[in-house]
């Protein structure tokens, strides 16, 4: 059997997902109406997924 | 009801049904029956005033009630309705699949859902307890100490386990290929921001399942009770 790693790359992205959830989850806890929109969620992953990596990479 | 199974399915299921699958409509579908009904459920405070349903399990799963939207013929009827008013046999049954994914996930807290509807008979497996009626907080307290959050588990180590399905490489490959509606929306936005929107539900479901869990259990020490139709500690709703 062969296992189906991820690659370097693959846990980079993974890793900066999970350091957005654990923001995205102690702002949560703390004001609970942060979690309880989908839309809310959509935003937030917008602005940290895609808007910040994308100002990081033109600012290199 | 789910909390996140909802946010959480549909990447197994496109995954897994081995037809061409939309991913929008199918999430759409996936959250089509609480979409305008769940905050009357739980009550909304407008000024000095509260807008709650009277009999909030009633007006959510019930007959008469907004209960049609669980079941098997309203996911078939919106389909139809999507396949011909957008000319897209794949959103129609994209959407229908998602909704009857919802449907048959709520069939499994002990109010349950009238699957057959118009026969009124609430189909319900009794695995976790139904507590809307007691407000938003309890209910994702009770959700969160039961069987129903570990359902959720079960979606969200499934998902982690075919990491694949949220990858750029699969994205671009399957989701983008399957669904005009990525083409055109790339018009205007950018690719990556179309793979964030892509993972945004998984993103939801398993952060809030996180969030809910610490908020529960670490913070408001509601006790755990896994056995059937539990948490017992709730007052739990029946048909």
């Amino acid at each position: 059997m062969r296992l189906d790693l991820p690659s370097k790359a693959d846990l980079q992205v993974f890793a900066w997902y999970c350091l957005a959830a654990a923001v995205y989850i102690a702002i949560g806890v703390v004001v609970l109406d942060f979690l309880l929109s989908f839309w809310v969620a959509v935003g937030y992953l917008l602005v940290v997924a895609w808007l910040v990596p994308a100002a990081l990479r033109r600012l290199r | 009801m789910s909390w996140a199974a909802h946010d959480l399915e549909p990447y197994a299921i496109q995954r897994h049904l081995k037809l061409k699958i939309a991913f929008v409509p199918l999430l759409f579908g996936s959250y089509s029956p609480d979409m305008l009904t769940k905050w009357f459920v739980y009550g909304i405070h407008l000024g000095p005033w509260e807008l709650k349903a009277s009999d909030p399990a009633q007006f959510h799963r019930g007959w008469p009630g907004f209960g049609f939207t669980h079941s098997l013929l309203f996911g078939a009827v919106l389909g139809v309705l999507i396949w011909k008013g957008f000319g897209s046999k794949l959103w129609g049954l994209s959407f229908m699949i998602g909704q009857w994914a919802h449907a048959l996930t709520d069939a499994c807290d002990t109010l349950g859902t009238p699957l057959l509807f118009p026969w009124t008979f609430h189909f319900h497996i009794d695995a976790w307890a139904y507590a809307g009626q007691t407000g938003r907080l309890t209910d994702a307290a009770a959700y969160f100490s039961g069987l129903g959050g570990m359902w959720d588990v079960v979606w969200i180590v499934y998902g982690l386990i075919s990491w694949r399905v949220l990858t750029s490489a699969y994205f671009d490959s399957v989701i983008y290929r399957a669904d005009a509606f990525w083409p055109w929306v790339n018009r205007w936005v950018p690719r990556g921001a179309l793979l964030a929107l892509y993972r945004a539900a998984f993103f939801y479901g398993t952060s809030r399942w996180i969030a809910w869990t610490i908020w529960a259990h670490v913070i408001h020490h509601y006790p755990y009770d896994l056995s059937w139709g539990g948490p017992h500690w709730v007052p739990a709703e029946h048909p």
